[in-house]
């Protein structure tokens, strides 16, 4: 069965902001929303590194896990997605994520998004795939469409990458043997042990 | 005495202040419960029904013609 | 929620938090990217206009069951040339798709061009014309706007000429629109015009094309897949190509080395196997300090500098002053780090350089280019898959726009301003060359030229042949004393159709000279800085203009590919393409009629296609003859064909030819040209791309060959070194009967540039040879002020000591119509009270002036402060904490309000700060002063109001790259 993975590429990665900017479009985030970023380590000095980090889409999400109202769904395919009817924005899902994925706008920001707000792997959430209500709500349904999350197929120099989690590590695997280094599969430790 | 009291109200303090510097390993975490909400539509299709579009479409992406 | 205990020993399936290290690790990370920054706090700075904002959006999102049409364009943001493929329903762009058949970004995006529909979208536009009006925004409407703006100009015209107005175009038009805009001037009868590759690339035309024939990028982004070695002189794709570095970093994977020299520890660097940093200013020094190095241990290219390169003894000659200690002395690049980047180059090859506005934007701006090429020649490696000079341009169109001479010193294609080069356009145009002349002012006076004919310095010269104005100077054309300007009165009505004034340079003197013009007109799609940093009350006009997403026509990309746009949604709100408004202003200003002689025009909108058939009628010089329409769409519709690393089409219907046909695509588009993926490549025949040194000055120079000695291109019938074609050449070969009847008429007298037959080219290519000539190239320039390139220190130098080795130029008096000083301001010392360097540069979310993307909410978000990199140590010696507002003052009296960012990125006694920023002057927020509704959403200080005098010797290039300043704080 094929898990849904990001992996962020940090050799690759030139913190362009692309996939920020590609997200902000396709689902039309809010300003001060951001359901994706890019972080650098050691900013300007030598070694410097970025990476982009959304909602991983964790194998045993503890999102899911400390939520009181059980608003969080996993798909077959290892997306995790929720229901914003459910959620009551307590913020308890923002302390549990290790990556630091769930935002909560104001109310009047954005519609119903009052609720927390993330990254959905361009699933979108429990309306019917592709409807206005779907999009208002959770943004657009790239999966439905048979597409991939717009990041990471956007992405400037190929450096995020998403899709079917053998597949990614596949091409990852090749490019680090390329390049004759060790793998550095940040953030995989803690979101897909159990794979 | 007082200077013992001291060395021992010192060393309590250490001590105390040391535990901050432990972390335990073993955390306790928690299974999600029942997912409550409405019925994603997504849900009622097979993964593996889209696994294949998904795959043609990653090797699109990640394709160096 | 069920509370259950997980023990440790089945971890694996729990949440891995690892040990406490690794824990702390994470906490500070979170801290550290602003993480842990509630989503709330931030979404509470939402200004209530956003909330609006999100509301409108919904009108221009996708809906369901609405059927969705896909159009294609091409990114406007930069020069890579990215592909960008929008969904359309009903008439609103409601999404962008990756585009995953362009060979050039195989669907990738920076964070620019992933915001793209935004400009669809457009809330901050500008959304009808206007008017200042007693110090009031005013709506009026097109024809009232063209008939007071055509009236005032007619009205200057008559009592000053026609060069006291100035056209200043775009590197955002397309093709066809940079080429009308520059025909406009000659008929409207000035070259007082010019645009933004003045102050981008100048210098870099200037010496490049007169190193080795063509100034334009050699290889391709995609050709670096080839590259063994990758030097990036003042070049941070990272952040100003970003989707190059996709190539890039897909060459350092095949093993290429990359080094990258530079004052500022870049996002580039950050990628590089070695970094060489440099102080701002010292570019020659350090590329001498290499080749020392080079030379020394004899790693030149013997063989190839024998055969194509003219002059290297000389250059060997000022090399030999630049041993580790001197070079050290004035760059700061100690010996083993300077000696390890000379030996990567030589023992990687082919190796390429890339190189950008840090080279560029020097007083001696000609002279670093010159260095770069000379560099490349001594390893060999130009001409060469792998190698060349890959010089990124800036915005998508500064190429096309270059090459179509939307400048004050050429016509289109680089012909130059002499008598032939005006003869030749006016056959193109049909146009009576007397009639043209007659358009001009009559007076001739101190004047120079540089084109295609050479150099004339000092002489006399009709203002129709005399270089006009540039664009870094244009204010200087209205405050310097009348006596004292080449023309016949000041500058007294700015036209700026696309143009950043935060570009420039001396805010200050750029107000005062605002203010002092009879009228202002800007057409953009923002009312941009111009609108607001000056004290106009009346006759500043703003006309919308519409980007070229609502329009359609042809871009070249910085490889020298044309790219076919189509047109994605019509032009918003009451916005108009740059070609229809060129038009209104034509028919207003009496010449509509012979400026759109063999162009139709339907509702005011001339017919794009029949511009590009019309260049492509005179575009000999440089090769925009074989790119029509018709093959310029088929390209766009088979380019999934292209292989991404040669970018030739493998099989298909165009197998065999190039991507976007770079140019130069020889001959008529019958002859089917390929176009030419790295120039002056000879493992390949001409006709199928292959190139040699252009023959471009003469054949001899002092009794030495200036003709390639012993190579030629494959398939060459001739086989050594030959002059450029022309009809008497081909008679003396025999050739001439190779033309048809009606070809041997239009060849007779003619040349390979000026035949409009396309039968000498034809013909030349038969035989395997270049139009152009076989030549070498040539090291030494020696109609420049500095024949071989050699270091002057900056106008504003903090290094006193070098002041005497290395003084800058003479004050001169006639340069491009204006006196120019140089030596009188570097003879003060401003170091003491300015010790600080001051350099600028890109931020990835921006580009240029900035005014689109502090637009658009999606990129302005991203990038909300107008800051200054500080190094810890300057930073300390001042008291300054990171994130404080500071001023930043300058030895012309300017200063700027910004905020510090405290980094090891700029070296101890450097700072930098971004050029995008606009909407505030000198400390004061000009929010109030922009029409209602325009007000960018994120304003800030123009680095280039603070920054100084200084402008290259060649070009006019103006000096951004260093000054000098002080910081306090504010």
């Amino acid at each position: 069965m094929a898990k849904m993975k990001f992996l962020c590429d940090a050799e690759r990665c030139i913190e362009c902001n692309g996939c920020v900017t590609a997200c902000k479009n396709e689902h039309e985030v809010p300003w001060g929303v951001n359901r994706r970023r890019v972080v650098v380590l050691d900013d300007g000095v030598p070694g410097e590194k970025s990476i982009s980090v959304a909602c991983m889409h964790c194998t045993d999400a503890p999102c899911a896990a400390v939520c009181p109202v059980d608003c969080f769904y996993t798909t077959d395919d290892g997306i995790v997605l929720h229901d914003k009817d459910l959620c009551i924005g307590c913020g308890y899902c923002f302390y549990a994520c290790p990556f630091g994925a769930p935002q909560y706008p104001q109310k009047e920001a954005f519609g119903v998004r009052g609720k927390m707000d993330k990254c959905t792997f361009c699933a979108g959430g429990p309306s019917a795939d592709n409807s206005d209500e779907e999009y208002e709500r959770y943004g657009r349904n790239r999966i439905a469409e048979g597409k991939l999350p717009l990041c990471a197929e956007m992405c400037a120099t190929k450096a995020l990458l998403a899709g079917d989690g053998d597949m990614v590590a596949d091409i990852y695997r090749q490019r680090v043997f390329k390049r004759g280094g060790r793998p550095q599969t940040w953030g995989w430790e803690t979101a897909y042990k159990a794979s | 005495m007082p200077m013992r009291k001291l060395a021992l109200a010192l060393g309590l303090t250490a001590a105390v202040g040391l535990t901050g510097c432990w972390e335990d390993a073993n955390v306790t975490v928690h299974e999600p419960g029942q997912y409550k909400g409405q019925k994603d539509p997504l849900l009622s299709q097979q993964a593996s029904a889209r696994g294949e579009a998904l795959k043609k479409r990653f090797q699109l992406v990640q394709a160096d013609r | 929620m069920k509370l259950i205990k997980k023990s440790n020993g089945t971890a694996a399936t729990g949440v891995a938090v690892g040990t406490p290290g690794e824990a702390i690790g994470r906490r500070t990370f979170l801290r550290r990217s602003g993480l842990t920054l509630g989503g709330g706090a931030v979404a509470a700075m939402l200004p209530p206009a956003m909330m609006r904002k999100a509301e409108a959006a919904e009108g221009f999102s996708p809906k369901a069951g609405v059927a969705t049409e896909l159009r294609r364009s091409v990114c406007t943001h930069c020069s890579v040339g990215c592909g960008v493929i929008a969904e359309v329903q009903n008439g609103v762009w409601t999404g962008q798709e990756p585009d995953f058949e362009s060979p050039l970004n195989l669907g990738a995006h920076c964070a620019k061009g992933a915001s793209v529909r935004e400009h669809g979208i457009g809330e901050r536009r500008l959304k009808y014309p206007m008017k200042l009006a007693g110090g009031k925004w005013q709506r009026l409407s097109w024809d009232q706007a063209i008939n007071e703006i055509g009236d005032k100009m007619l009205a200057i015209r008559e009592e000053s000429g026609p060069d006291s107005v100035y056209w200043l175009g775009s590197a955002k038009h397309n093709n066809e629109q940079s080429y009308l805009f520059r025909k406009f001037a000659a008929y409207w009868g000035t070259n007082n015009v010019d645009h933004q590759a003045r102050i981008c690339h100048s210098t870099t035309v200037a010496g490049v094309a007169n190193t080795w024939g063509y100034g334009a990028m050699t290889n391709s982004y995609n050709d670096m897949h080839n590259a063994k070695a990758m030097i990036f002189v003042g070049s941070n794709p990272a952040e100003a190509h970003p989707v190059a570095m996709q190539h890039i970093l897909r060459a350092k994977e095949n093993g290429a080395k990359m080094i990258v020299c530079e004052p500022r520890f870049t996002r580039t660097a950050a990628h590089a196997d070695h970094f060489v940093r440099i102080r701002p200013g010292s570019d020659v020094a350090i590329i001498w300090g290499m080749l020392w190095h080079i030379f020394e241990n004899g790693w030149e290219d013997k063989e190839y500098i024998a055969q194509r390169v003219y002059g290297m003894d000389e250059i060997r000659a000022e090399v030999k002053k630049w041993t580790p200690e001197e070079t050290e002395r004035v760059t700061g690049a100690p010996e083993a780090v300077v000696k390890e980047a000379a030996k990567i180059l030589a023992e990687n090859r082919p190796g390429t350089i890339v190189w950008c506005m840090g080279g560029t934007q020097h007083t001696i701006g000609n002279n670093n280019t010159r260095a770069y090429c000379v560099l490349q020649l001594a390893l060999g490696n130009i001409g060469k898959s792998g190698g060349g000079a890959n010089i990124f341009r800036g915005h998508d169109n500064v190429q096309g726009a270059t090459d179509l001479g939307v400048l004050s010193h050429t016509l289109p294609g680089y012909y130059g301003l002499s008598e032939g080069s005006w003869k030749h356009w006016a056959r193109v145009w049909e146009t009576d060359f007397e009639w043209l002349k007659a358009r001009f002012d009559k007076e001739e006076r101190a004047g120079e030229y540089m084109g295609e004919d050479g150099a004339t310095d000092g002489k006399p010269l009709h203002s129709m042949h005399n270089n006009g104005i540039t664009v870094s100077r244009w204010y200087d054309g209205v405050l310097e004393d009348k006596n004292n300007i080449q023309q016949r009165d000041r500058i007294r009505a700015m036209v700026f159709m696309g143009h950043a004034v935060n570009s420039q340079t001396r805010g200050p003197e750029m107000k005062k000279a605002m203010e002092m013009l009879d009228i202002m007109v800007i057409i953009d799609p923002h009312p941009t800085h111009a609108a607001v940093m000056n004290d106009r009350k009346d006759g500043t006009y703003l006309l919308p203009a519409a980007t070229q997403f609502e329009t359609y026509g042809s871009v070249t990309a910085s490889n020298r590919s044309l790219q076919w746009r189509d047109k994605i949604i019509e032009p918003v709100w009451e916005s108009l393409p740059d070609h229809t408004i060129l038009y209104k202003f034509a028919k207003k200003l009496g010449f509509a009629d012979e400026l759109f002689k063999n162009i139709k025009v339907n509702n005011d909108e001339p017919l794009i296609e029949d511009i590009t058939r019309e260049f492509n009628r005179g575009m000999w010089t440089i090769g925009y003859t074989g790119q029509s329409p018709e093959r310029l769409k088929a390209h766009m519709e088979h380019r999934k064909t292209f292989n991404t690393t040669t970018l030739k089409a493998e099989g298909g219907p165009l197998d065999g030819q190039y991507y976007g046909m770079p140019w130069p695509s020889w001959g008529t588009p019958e002859l089917n040209h390929p176009g030419t993926p790295v120039l002056y490549d000879p493992s390949m025949s001409v006709a199928e791309g292959g190139l040699t040194f252009r023959a471009r000055f003469g054949v001899e120079r002092n009794g030495v060959n200036l003709l390639a000695e012993g190579v030629y291109s494959v398939g060459s019938e001739i086989r050594d070194g030959y002059p450029e074609f022309n009809d008497q050449v081909l008679k003396q070969l025999g050739w001439w009967d190779d033309l048809t009847d009606a070809e041997k008429q239009a060849a007779e007298g003619k040349n390979w540039k000026t035949d409009l037959s396309g039968g000498i080219q034809r013909v030349a290519i038969k035989h395997g040879c270049a139009p152009f000539g076989n030549a070498k190239a040539r090291a030494v320039v020696w109609n420049f002020p500095d024949p071989v390139p050699i270091h002057r220190e900056p106008l504003y130098t903090p290094r006193r000591d070098l002041v005497a080795d290395y003084p800058t130029y003479e004050d001169r008096k006639v340069f491009y119509r204006l006196p120019t000083r140089y030596g009188s301001i570097q003879a003060q010392d401003f170091s003491r009270e300015y010790p600080l360097i001051f350099t600028s540069g890109r931020l990835v979310e921006y580009e240029g002036g900035g005014e689109e993307q502090r637009s658009n909410p999606w990129l302005a978000e991203l990038q909300q402060d107008m800051f200054v990199e500080i190094n810890p140590k300057d930073a300390n010696d001042r008291g300054l904490k990171d994130g404080q507002m500071v001023w930043m003052k300058t030895p012309e009296g300017a200063q700027i309000r910004v905020k510090t960012m405290v980094t090891r990125r700029v070296a101890p006694g450097v700072v930098w700060t971004p050029f995008h920023f606009g909407g505030h002057f000198q400390g004061q927020d000009l929010a109030d002063k922009y029409p209602e509704g325009t007000v960018p959403y994120v304003r800030g200080e123009a680095c280039n109001t603070a920054m100084t005098y200084g402008y290259d010797s060649v070009t006019q290039m103006q000096e951004t790259k260093v000054t000098l300043c002080q910081i306090t704080a504010a």
